[in-house]
């Protein structure tokens, strides 16, 4: 009788029965479980990833930015056990890179996941690239996505310019001394940067502090939300698909993709695995900063720009190692905005395709050149390119 | 063979049930290798110290004349250690404990919390800063929260001197 009073003021005493899945739970006292599900919904994230639409036509191509990833995750994992033995001082550098390398159980296979991790990163992270240029995936409304992949490239780069230095041998010492001179070229304020970056006007101890610093404090920290903004912006965008628009439905993520991804990772993981395995980590002989039968060289991805300086005239110094590498960097950022085209087929944006092959022709020819005139080093080939000379 | 049904609750084409098992347990066991492939090295390569041999070695403490009869001592030595990547020379000390001709040599670490214990000559006691701990002169513990008594070191007398055996 007495609801028959009731008004539509009036709280409704009894609620009504529970009508989705979730109102039942709440309403049944739910087991740990499900009140962790309902609590975090994991399991709808979970299942909205799993169930993202991709385009008919997505496939292999699609998989690298996976593979990409978890080398990172990979990449970071050894390197925090790394940085549990490695001391950064130019005292213990060399002599706990060596423990590492001779004495601790398994030290050799996890700096040889790391060395040889860095350079699948830097292929990896290459060919993820162009795949987005040739597609013309970077064009409206990716922007951004792309804006911050080129970021990560250039974050990925300061990565293996800093690691470099960190095991204190003839070949890092010698590589930044190089390197961070290139900073010298800058007009008026070059100097200044030169000790900015080392730390002092030589590369010494501090030099050592502050590349360490930068590569497993500040490098890891802008990396890893670079990366987050770059998973959530491809996750709001969705994967761009073919040029060509194919026919058919959009298939889920989950099964066929996932199981590509999955297949990929095995090979890629595996690959560098075989590296490490294969071919394992040495040292050279201590930092000497007088050695003059030294040669420097950097790691193989930086020999394109070590041989733009070396084919550079007198007086023309600064074109190579500010204005193209600056041109290039500044040219990957404004893409999606230098690229007016509407259509995202190679043939409606010939001239961006021509640019975008002159610079990888560029790189890839003093790359090559680089490579090549790498000297088998006679302590037995211990930088990344003298171990692969061998294979090619 | 593939269907299109409301799973995803999309408009996508979705794999027939088995198929969808059959790749979401081989993407499990590749994934779970990878895990394995990263994890066992890794974990291995960190607990490596816990697969370090110790190695024992005898040093000489003192000449046996030299420790009076009755008397409690603190004798400090050193010994090269292999410290991570570098040989390093570790300073310890024992207290040397003389009764007659039988030596003791009591760890200076607290049985409770490894603080480093100091012998009171007046009260004959070892006296623990942190926590309150006491020993008496023979290393029982009198009060306060230490366990046990002091830990000895293995000695020997050889050729009118004291000998401590130590691991590192």
């Amino acid at each position: 009788m007495a609801r028959e009073t009731l008004t539509p003021e009036s709280p409704v005493e009894h609620p009504s029965p529970p009508t989705t899945p979730e109102e039942k739970l709440e309403r049944d006292r739910p087991g740990l479980k499900e009140w962790l599900d309902l609590r975090l919904g994991w399991w709808g994230f979970v299942r909205k990833n799993l169930d993202e639409e991709m385009p008919p036509g997505v496939g292999w191509w699609q998989t690298l930015g996976n593979l990409l990833l978890t080398l990172l995750i990979f990449q970071f994992t050894t390197g925090v056990a790394l940085a549990m033995f490695y001391t950064a001082s130019p005292e213990g550098a060399y002599q706990s890179v060596k423990h590492i390398t001779y004495e601790v159980p398994l030290g050799s296979f996890v700096r040889g996941l790391h060395i040889w991790g860095s350079s699948a990163i830097v292929v990896v992270m290459v060919l993820h690239t162009l795949r987005v240029f040739f597609w013309g995936s970077y064009k409206k409304p990716r922007e951004l996505t792309w804006v911050v992949g080129v970021l990560i490239f250039q974050v990925i780069l300061a990565f293996s310019f800093t690691g470099y230095l960190l095991p204190w041998d003839q070949k890092a010492y010698w590589a930044t001394v190089v390197g961070t001179r290139i900073a010298g070229t800058v007009p008026f304020i070059g100097d200044s940067l030169v000790v900015l970056i080392r730390g002092s006007e030589e590369v010494g101890a501090l030099t050592l502090t502050r590349f360490y610093a930068a590569h497993v404090m500040i490098l890891p920290a802008i990396l890893l939300a670079l990366v987050g903004l770059h998973l959530y912006l491809v996750r709001r965008h969705h994967i761009a698909g073919p040029v060509v628009p194919q026919r058919g439905k959009p298939v889920p993520f989950y099964p066929n993709q996932l199981f590509k991804d999955a297949v990929v990772l095995l090979f890629g993981i595996g690959i560098v695995i075989y590296f490490a395995l294969a071919f394992p980590p040495s040292l050279e002989a201590l930092a000497d900063p007088t050695g003059t039968d030294f040669a420097p060289r950097p790691e193989w991805y930086f020999l394109g720009l070590y041989e733009l300086l070396k084919i550079m005239p007198p007086g023309y110094e600064l074109l190579a190692t500010i204005i193209i590498p600056g041109m290039i960097s500044i040219g990957m950022l404004i893409l999606p905005w230098l690229d007016r085209s509407k259509s995202r087929h190679p043939a409606a944006r010939q001239w961006i395709i021509f640019m975008g092959l002159a610079v990888i022709l560029l790189i890839g020819v003093l790359t090559l050149k680089g490579i090549l005139e790498t000297p088998v080093h006679p302590e037995g080939g211990h930088s990344a390119v003298a171990n692969f000379v061998p294979l090619t | 063979m593939s269907e299109t049904n409301g799973k995803c609750g999309c408009d996508a084409e979705v794999e027939s049930p088995g198929k969808r098992k059959l790749l979401g347990w081989i993407v499990g066991v590749i994934n779970l290798g990878l895990i394995a492939a990263i994890v066992g090295p890794v974990a291995g390569f960190i607990g490596s110290p816990l697969a370090r041999k110790r190695k024992g070695t005898w040093i000489e403490l003192a000449n046996v004349d030299d420790i009076a009869d009755g008397s409690i001592e603190e004798i400090p030595f050193s010994i090269e250690v292999k410290d991570g990547y570098r040989i390093a020379e570790h300073k310890y000390s024992v207290f040397l404990r003389r009764e007659a001709n039988s030596f003791t040599a009591f760890d200076p670490a607290c049985t409770h919390l490894g603080c480093r214990i100091k012998y009171q000559q007046r009260q004959h006691r070892f006296i623990c800063p942190c926590h309150g701990g006491v020993f008496d002169d023979s290393g029982n513990v009198v009060s306060g929260p230490p366990p046990r008594s002091l830990d000895t070191h293995k000695l020997k007398i050889e050729a009118g001197k004291v000998w401590l055996y130590k691991e590192v």
